[in-house]
C-alpha cells in the first residue's frame, strides 16, 4: 500500500526543481506580457524589482528544502553510497539527492535572474 | 576579400580554423562591429572549449587506463564535485554574464539610417527611409554607409524568411503579421553577400542578397542617384517592356510601369546580381532570367518568357542592363 | 528452504511456466504481446527506419558534394531533409528508447513483463503503421517538405503546401499517441513492478532514467499534440490559428513545437546515457561512484530541459530580456550534463577498466558528445546564436550531440545487450571496424560543417554557388558521410548475419551485476524463473548464489499453478509486495485496434471522411472488446500464495492497482495538452491589443456557467456512485452513473451551444477559433467520459463490476476528476475571462 508519507518523499525530491520552474515561468511571463503590451520603450524597472523579489522568495524556499534534505542526509553519520536495503539508507539517499537538486535549482534560479540584472528594457 | 586557399583534408583543427574563416559571406571575416564582437566571442569560446575538451578526454582516457593504481571512492567523488559540478558552474556563470553584457549593445535603439526590408518568395524588397524626403525603393541589394548605425525594419507578406548578412552581424526573422528589428554597424567598405536563413520553400537556397558597404560620401551620392528615375525611359526597350506585360508586376520609375508585385527595376543595371543573388549581372544574365525564371528559381511567381523571340529578349535585357 | 531442490517439481513448474508464457508459432506469432517479442520487433523496426533516414541523408550529401549540383530537384531535396529529420526524431530516436526499454526493463526489474503488455503491442503496431505511412510517402513524391519543424505559414497555406503536411501531422500524431502510451507503461513499470526489496535507493540507474524520460514525454509530447490539433484544424477547416490576417500568429506554433522540441532532445539523449550508466560500472567492475549524483543529474536535466525551448527562437525578435532567461537556462542545463560525464570518469578511476567493444563505443561517444556539448554552450549564448542559428554550425552541433549523446551510446548498448537478447556474441573484429569507420567518417563529415556554417552557409539549402568558400568543406563532408555509412553497413552486417555464425554467449558474458543477466537464457520465455528478493544495487555481485536460487525457484512466483500469466506488484518507495498481477495473454486485438485507429488517421489525410468515421468507430469498438475481455478480470480466488509464505491478493483497485496509476498518468498528459490549448488562448491575449476582439459576440456567460454546473453535478454523482458501490449498493450506484452521464451530456451540449448560439465563426478570427477548439476539446472529453460510464453500466449489468471488484468504476471516477477540471477551466476561461478584461 502506498502510504502518504512515502509519496511525499518522492514529491519532496522534485520540489526544488519545481520551484525553479515556477520562478522561471514567472520571470518569462511577466517580462513577455509587459514587453508585448507596452512595446519597445517599456521600462523594466518594476519588473526588475518583481523578479528580484521572486528570486529571493524562490531562493529561500529552495534553501529551506535543501536544509530539510540535509537533515535527511545526515552526512556526518555515514558516507555514500547508501546502498543497503534499509529505511536509513533510503532516507539518506533521498536526502542527498534532494540536497544536490536543491543546489542545482538554486544555481538555476540565480542564472535565470541574471538577465534582469543586465537588461533593463524591452529592445 | 581573399578567396579561401585550398588546404589538405587531413589538416589539423588549427590550420582548418585559420584558412576556413574568410569569404564574402563569412561570419568570421567581419566587416561590421556586431560581427566583429560575435566573432571575437566565438574565438574566445573556441579556445576555452578546446582546452576543456582536451582535459575531459585526457581525464577519461587516463581513467580507463589499465594497470594504474585504483583511486579511493572519496577521491573519485571529489572529482565529480569539483570537475563535474563546481567547475562548469563557475565557467558557465562567467560566460553567461559576459554574453548578457554584450546583448544590449548589439541591439542599439538609436540609429542613423532606417531601411525597411520585406522578404518575399524569393527576393528582397528594400526601402530606404530618408528624413524629409520620400523613401527610395530598391530590391535584392543593400547599400550601407560605413560607420553608421543602421536599423532594419523587417516584415514578410507570405512566409517566414530570415535576414542574414554574416560579415555584418547576426540574423533576424521576417515574420508575417509581425515587424522585427535588426541593427547593424558596418565598418569596412566592400561587397558582401547575405542570404535567407529560414527555410521558405523550393527556392530558399536561391534567395540571396548583396550588401555593399560604402564610404558615407559615396553612399549619399548613390542614394541620391537611386532616388531618381530610370536612365532611359523611352525607346524600343521600354516599349518592349510594356508590350510584354512586364509592367503588371514591376516598377521602372519614369515609365508607366509602377506595379509593386515584383522587384523594382528602376536601377537594375547598377546592381551586382540578377534574380536575388543567383546570377552575376549582365545583359545575357537578364535575358536568361527573363526567359527561364521558373527553372532558374523553382516556384517563383514570375512566369518564364521563353516564348519571346531572341531579338525581343535582347532588346529587353539590353535596356534593363542600361538602367544604371 | 531445503538445500536439495526437487528436480521433478522444478521440471513440472518450468513446464507450466513455459506453457503459460510460450510464444505462439505460425501466423499466430504476430499475436504475441510479451515484451521479449514486442521489444525485438520495435527495435528492429526503428533500426530499419534509421537506415532508411540515413540513406536519405546520403542522397542529400551527394547533392551537396559540389556547388550548383543537380543530382536531385529542389522539391525532392526538401522532402529529403524534412523526412530525414522527421524520421530520425520520431521514427528512430524516440521509438528506439521505448523499444530498448520494453526489451530490457522487465528483466532488469525481475518482472515477468510490463504491467500492460497489450498496450506495448498496440503501441508497436501504431508505430509500424504510422511509420510506414510517413516514410512511404516519399515514393509517391508526397512526403512532407516543410522541414521537420513545419513552420507555418509555409506549411499551412494551401498555395505553398500539399498533402505532405497532412501526412506529417496525422501520421505523427498517431505515433505520438503511441509514445505516450509507452511512457505510461514504463512509468508504472518502474514505480510498481519492481522485485520485493528493490527500494528506491537500489533501482538500477537505467530505470531511474526511464522513469524520468517517460515523465518528460508525458509533459513534452502533449503540447505538440495540441499544436497538431490547431494546425490540422487550420489545414482542414481554415481556422486561422496561425494566419496573421485573421488574428492568428505563426509564432504560436513555434512555441508549442519547441516546448516539445527541446525536451525531446533530452528525451533522446538521457536513455542512451542510461545505457552508459549500466555499461560503465560493468566494465569498471565496480558499483557506480556517485549514484545520487546521477539521480540529481537526470532529474535536474529533466526539469531544466523544459526551460530552453525559446533558444530555438532567438532570431524571431523576442525581447533580449526574454532571450536572456532562456540563454541562462540553456547554460544551466550543461551543469547536470557535466555531472553525468564525471560520474562515469570517477567510476572508471575507482575501478579497473576492462576495455571491451562497448567501452570503445562509450569512449567514442564521450569524445563526440563533449564537443557537441561545448558547441551547445556556445549557441546557448544568444549573441553567438544570432550568427550560428539556422546555419551549418547548428547542423554540426546537433549531430555532435545526437550522434555522440545518442547513437554511439546506443551502439555500445547494442554490443552490450546483444547476448542478453539473442544469446549470441557480436563480433569484436566487425565491431572495431564499424567503430573506426563510423567515428572517423562522422568527424570528417561534421567537423568541417562548423566552419561551413560560420562561413555563411545556411541550413536546408539544396545547393550553393561556388566561390563562397563552401566548396571544399562540403566535398569533405560528403566523403566523411560515406565513410560513416560504410561503418553503419559493417555494423548492420554484424547484426543481421545468421545467428549460428556467431558464438554462443556464456551466461552473463560481461560479469555484470544487475538482474537482467540472472536468467542467462533468452530461450526461456518466462523472463525470470522466480522473482527474487533484492538487497543490493548489483545483486549478482553482492548476493551470493542469487542466479542459482532464482533458477531453482526459491523466490516468488516460481510456478503458474492456475495457468495464468502473473507478475509482482510492489510499493513505490520500498518495493514491499502488494499484489500478484494477472497479465493478459497474446491477442490480435491490439493489432486490430491499431489498424483501425490508424486507418482512421490515414483516411483523414485524404479527406475520405466516411472511411475516417467508420474506421474510427470500429477501432473504438475493438478497443472496447479488448478492455472487456482483457482488463480488470475478476480472479477465481481472492489471493494466492506467492511463495516464501507470502499470501498476496490477486485483485486490487483504486490507488493500489496499476490501472489507476496508468489512468492518473495518462490524464496528467491529457491535462498538459489541454493546458497548451489554454496557453494558446492567453498567448493571443498577450500579443494582441484586442483580445477578445470588440466585434466578437460570444460565448457569453450563461451557457458556460450552465456547463460548469452540470459538469460539477456529473462529477458529484460519480463520486457518490463510487462510494455507494463500495458500500454494496451496486444497483443504486449504476443509476447514479447513468444520472451522471445525462448531466455530462447536458454539460457537453451547453459548452458547444455557447459559441454556436452566440454566433462565433471559427473561420473569422483566431479568438472565435480558440473558443471553439476549447469547447470541442471539452465536449469530446465529456463524451469519452459518457462512453466510459456506459461501459461501467454494462460491466455492472454483466456482473463484472461489484462492491469488491470496482476497478472500472474507480478508474472512471478518476477520469472524471480530470474531465471536470477541464470543463470548469474551459467555462472560466471562455466565459469569465472576457468579462475580466472588459471584452465579450
Amino acid at each position: 500500500m502506498l502510504r502518504f508519507g512515502d509519496k511525499a518523499n518522492l514529491w519532496f525530491l522534485i520540489a526544488p526543481p519545481t520551484i525553479w520552474a515556477l520562478h522561471f515561468l514567472f520571470c518569462y511571463v511577466t517580462a513577455a506580457v509587459i514587453c508585448a503590451k507596452s512595446g519597445l520603450s517599456a521600462d523594466l524597472r518594476p519588473i526588475q524589482i518583481a523578479i528580484g523579489a521572486a528570486t529571493v522568495v524562490a531562493a529561500l524556499l529552495i534553501v529551506a528544502a535543501g536544509w530539510k534534505a540535509y537533515r535527511h542526509w545526515r552526512p556526518s553519520s555515514e558516507l555514500p553510497p547508501y546502498d543497503d536495503p534499509s529505511d536509513d539508507d533510503r532516507e539518506q539517499f533521498l536526502g542527498i539527492s534532494t540536497f544536490l537538486l536543491s543546489c542545482l535549482s538554486l544555481v538555476g534560479v540565480v542564472f535565470v535572474a541574471l538577465p534582469a540584472l543586465f537588461i533593463a528594457d524591452c529592445r | 576579400m581573399s578567396r579561401a586557399r585550398p588546404f589538405p583534408a587531413a589538416a589539423t583543427l588549427g590550420i582548418l580554423a585559420l584558412s576556413a574563416c574568410t569569404g564574402p559571406q563569412s561570419a568570421l571575416d567581419p566587416a561590421g562591429e556586431d560581427a566583429a564582437e560575435i566573432a571575437g566571442l566565438f574565438w574566445q569560446m573556441l579556445a576555452g572549449a578546446a582546452v576543456i575538451w582536451c582535459l575531459v578526454l585526457g581525464g577519461s582516457v587516463l581513467a580507463s587506463w589499465r594497470g594504474r593504481s585504483l583511486w579511493q571512492v572519496a577521491t573519485a567523488l571529489k572529482v565529480i564535485l569539483w570537475a563535474g559540478a563546481v567547475f562548469p558552474t563557475v565557467v558557465l556563470a562567467g560566460l553567461l554574464i559576459h554574453g548578457l553584457r554584450l546583448m544590449p549593445g548589439l541591439r542599439a535603439t538609436e540609429s542613423d539610417l532606417r531601411i525597411e526590408v520585406v522578404g518575399e518568395r524569393f527576393w528582397w524588397r528594400v526601402i530606404y527611409h530618408r528624413d524629409g524626403a520620400p523613401p527610395v525603393t530598391s530590391a535584392n541589394e543593400i547599400r550601407l554607409p560605413a560607420g553608421a548605425t543602421v536599423e532594419f525594419i523587417l516584415s514578410s507578406p507570405d512566409v517566414i524568411h530570415s535576414f542574414w548578412i554574416p560579415p555584418l552581424g547576426g540574423k533576424t526573422d521576417l515574420i508575417p503579421g509581425r515587424t522585427t528589428r535588426q541593427v547593424l554597424r558596418p565598418t569596412k567598405p566592400g561587397v558582401y553577400r547575405g542570404a535567407c536563413a529560414e527555410f521558405c520553400g523550393a527556392s530558399h537556397a536561391l534567395m540571396a542578397l548583396t550588401a555593399e558597404v560604402m564610404t558615407p560620401d559615396d553612399f549619399a551620392r548613390w542614394l541620391q542617384a537611386e532616388a531618381g528615375p530610370a536612365a532611359v525611359t523611352a525607346g524600343p526597350g521600354p516599349d518592349a517592356f510594356l508590350r510584354h506585360g512586364c509592367a503588371a508586376c514591376h516598377t521602372v520609375r519614369g515609365t508607366e510601369a509602377n506595379a509593386l508585385v515584383g522587384p523594382d527595376l528602376t536601377h537594375l543595371g547598377s546592381r551586382h546580381t540578377v534574380g536575388a543573388g543567383i546570377l552575376a549581372n549582365s545583359p545575357a544574365a537578364i535575358a536568361r532570367f527573363v526567359a527561364h525564371a521558373d527553372t532558374l528559381k523553382p516556384e517563383i511567381r514570375m512566369p518564364s518568357y521563353a516564348m519571346l523571340p531572341e531579338t525581343e529578349l535582347r532588346l529587353l535585357a539590353d535596356w534593363l542592363a542600361s538602367l544604371r | 528452504m531445503s538445500e536439495a531442490p526437487d528436480q521433478a517439481l522444478l521440471a513440472a513448474q518450468e513446464d507450466r511456466l513455459r506453457r503459460v508464457w510460450e510464444t505462439p508459432g505460425g501466423w499466430r506469432y504476430w499475436s504475441a504481446v510479451n515484451n521479449t517479442e514486442v521489444g525485438v520487433w520495435y527495435t528492429a523496426t526503428s533500426f530499419f527506419f534509421f537506415l532508411f533516414a540515413g540513406v536519405l541523408a546520403l542522397i542529400m550529401r551527394g547533392q551537396l558534394a559540389v556547388p550548383d549540383n543537380d543530382l536531385v530537384s529542389p522539391g525532392l531535396y526538401n522532402q529529403l531533409f524534412t523526412l530525414h529529420g522527421t524520421m530520425m526524431m520520431f521514427l528512430f530516436a524516440v521509438p528506439i528508447f521505448e523499444a530498448v526499454a520494453i526489451l530490457i526493463l522487465p528483466q532488469m526489474l525481475a518482472a515477468r513483463d510490463l504491467p500492460f503488455p497489450r498496450l506495448s503491442a498496440f503501441g508497436y503496431w501504431c508505430f509500424l503503421i504510422g511509420g510506414v505511412f510517413v516514410a512511404g510517402s516519399i515514393f509517391f513524391n508526397a512526403a512532407p517538405d516543410g522541414g521537420w519543424f513545419m513552420y507555418p505559414p509555409l506549411t499551412t497555406d494551401p498555395e505553398f503546401s500539399g498533402i505532405g503536411a497532412d501526412i506529417w501531422l496525422l501520421g505523427l500524431s498517431f505515433i505520438e499517441v503511441a509514445s505516450i502510451a509507452a511512457a505510461v507503461e514504463l512509468i508504472v513499470g518502474v514505480l510498481k513492478c519492481r522485485p520485493p526489496g528493490m527500494r528506491i535507493n537500489l533501482i538500477p540507474l537505467y530505470c531511474w532514467y526511464v522513469l524520468i524520460v517517460a515523465g518528460m514525454i508525458l509533459f513534452a509530447f502533449p503540447p505538440l499534440i495540441a499544436g497538431d490539433i490547431l494546425f490540422e484544424m487550420e489545414r482542414l477547416f481554415n481556422w486561422p490559428f496561425f494566419d496573421p490576417s485573421r488574428g492568428g500568429d505563426p509564432i504560436l506554433w513555434q512555441h508549442l513545437f519547441w516546448i516539445f522540441g527541446h525536451p525531446e532532445v533530452y528525451i533522446i539523449f538521457l536513455p542512451s546515457i542510461a545505457l552508459l550508466a549500466m555499461i560503465v560500472p560493468t566494465f569498471a567492475q565496480r558499483p557506480i561512484v556517485g549514484y545520487g549524483w546521477i539521480v540529481l543529474a537526470a532529474v535536474g536535466t529533466g526539469f531544466l530541459s523544459f526551460g530552453l525551448w525559446a533558444h530555438h527562437m532567438f532570431t524571431t525578435g523576442l525581447p533580449i530580456v526574454s532571450q536572456g532567461f532562456f540563454s541562462a537556462a540553456s547554460e544551466a542545463v550543461a551543469i547536470p550534463t557535466g555531472v553525468q560525464i564525471f560520474v562515469f570518469v570517477a567510476t572508471m578511476l575507482a575501478g579497473r577498466v576492462v576495455f571491451a567493444i562497448p567501452m570503445l563505443y562509450a569512449t567514442g561517444a564521450l569524445a563526440i558528445f563533449v564537443f557537441g556539448g561545448l558547441t551547445g554552450v556556445m549557441v546557448a549564448l544568444a549573441p553567438f546564436d544570432w550568427q550560428a542559428h539556422d546555419s551549418y554550425f547548428v547542423v554540426a552541433h546537433l549531430h555532435y550531440t545526437l550522434i555522440g549523446g545518442m547513437f554511439f551510446p546506443l551502439i555500445a548498448g547494442v554490443y552490450y545487450f546483444y547476448p542478453f537478447v539473442m544469446g549470441r556474441m557480436l563480433s569484436d573484429r566487425l565491431g572495431k571496424w564499424a567503430f573506426w569507420l563510423m567515428f572517423t567518417g562522422f568527424n570528417i563529415a561534421f567537423l568541417p560543417m562548423h566552419f561551413t556554417g560560420l562561413r555563411g552557409m545556411p541550413r536546408r539549402v539544396f545547393t550553393y554557388p561556388e566561390g563562397l568558400g563552401f566548396d571544399l568543406l562540403n566535398l569533405v563532408s560528403t566523403l566523411g558521410a560515406f565513410v560513416m555509412a560504410a561503418g553503419v553497413l559493417v555494423l548492420t552486417w554484424d547484426l543481421v548475419r545468421p545467428l549460428n555464425w556467431k558464438p554462443k554467449a556464456p551466461k552473463n558474458p560481461w560479469n555484470a551485476g544487475t538482474l537482467e543477466w540472472a536468467e542467462g537464457d533468452p530461450e526461456s520465455p518466462w523472463g525470470i524463473r522466480s522473482v527474487p528478493i533484492i538487497e543490493s544495487r548489483y545483486p549478482l555481485w553482492d548476493q551470493p548464489d542469487l542466479a542459482r536460487k532464482i533458477h531453482e525457484g526459491r523466490f516468488f512466483l516460481p510456478d503458474a499453478e492456475e495457468g495464468k500469466r502473473e507478475t509482482m506488484v510492489t510499493t513505490v518507495l520500498d518495493a514491499e509486495p502488494l499484489q500478484v498481477l494477472r497479465l493478459p495473454g497474446n491477442s490480435f486485438l491490439p493489432m486490430l485496434a491499431a489498424v483501425f485507429v490508424g486507418g482512421s488517421f490515414i483516411a483523414a489525410t485524404f479527406h475520405w471522411w466516411v472511411t475516417t468515421i467508420l474506421s474510427g468507430v470500429i477501432g473504438i469498438g475493438v478497443i472496447m472488446v479488448w478492455l472487456w475481455t482483457g482488463t480488470s478480470m475478476i480472479p477465481e480466488k481472492r489471493e494466492k500464495n506467492a511463495g516464501l509464505g507470502t499470501v498476496l491478493p490477486l485483485y486490487a483497485s483504486g490507488p493500489s492497482s496499476v490501472g489507476w496509476w496508468a489512468m492518473f498518468i495518462t490524464m496528467v498528459g491529457d491535462g498538459t495538452a489541454f493546458g497548451s490549448l489554454v496557453f494558446s488562448y492567453f498567448f493571443y491575449w498577450t500579443i494582441r491589443p484586442d483580445f477578445p476582439p470588440p466585434d466578437a459576440t460570444g460565448p457569453g456567460q450563461f451557457y458556460p456557467t450552465l456547463a460548469a454546473i452540470l459538469a460539477l453535478l456529473a462529477w458529484g454523482l460519480m463520486l457518490l456512485a463510487r462510494t455507494r458501490n463500495r458500500a454494496g449498493h451496486e444497483l443504486k450506484a449504476l443509476f447514479m452513473v447513468m444520472g451522471s452521464a445525462f448531466a455530462a451530456l447536458g454539460s457537453g451540449a451547453a459548452i458547444l451551444w455557447a459559441p454556436y448560439v452566440t454566433g462565433l465563426e471559427p473561420t473569422r478570427d483566431s479568438y472565435d477559433a480558440t473558443v471553439w477548439v476549447l469547447a470541442i476539446w471539452t465536449a469530446v472529453h465529456l463524451g469519452v467520459g459518457v462512453l466510459m460510464q456506459g461501459y461501467c453500466v454494462a460491466r455492472g449489468l454483466a456482473g463484472k463490476l461489484s462492491a469488491r471488484h470496482d476497478i472500472d468504476l474507480q478508474n472512471v471516477t478518476l477520469y472524471w476528476h480530470f474531465a471536470t477540471i477541464t470543463a470548469l477551466t474551459t467555462a472560466l476561461v471562455t466565459g469569465l475571462f472576457p468579462l475580466a478584461v472588459g471584452g465579450g
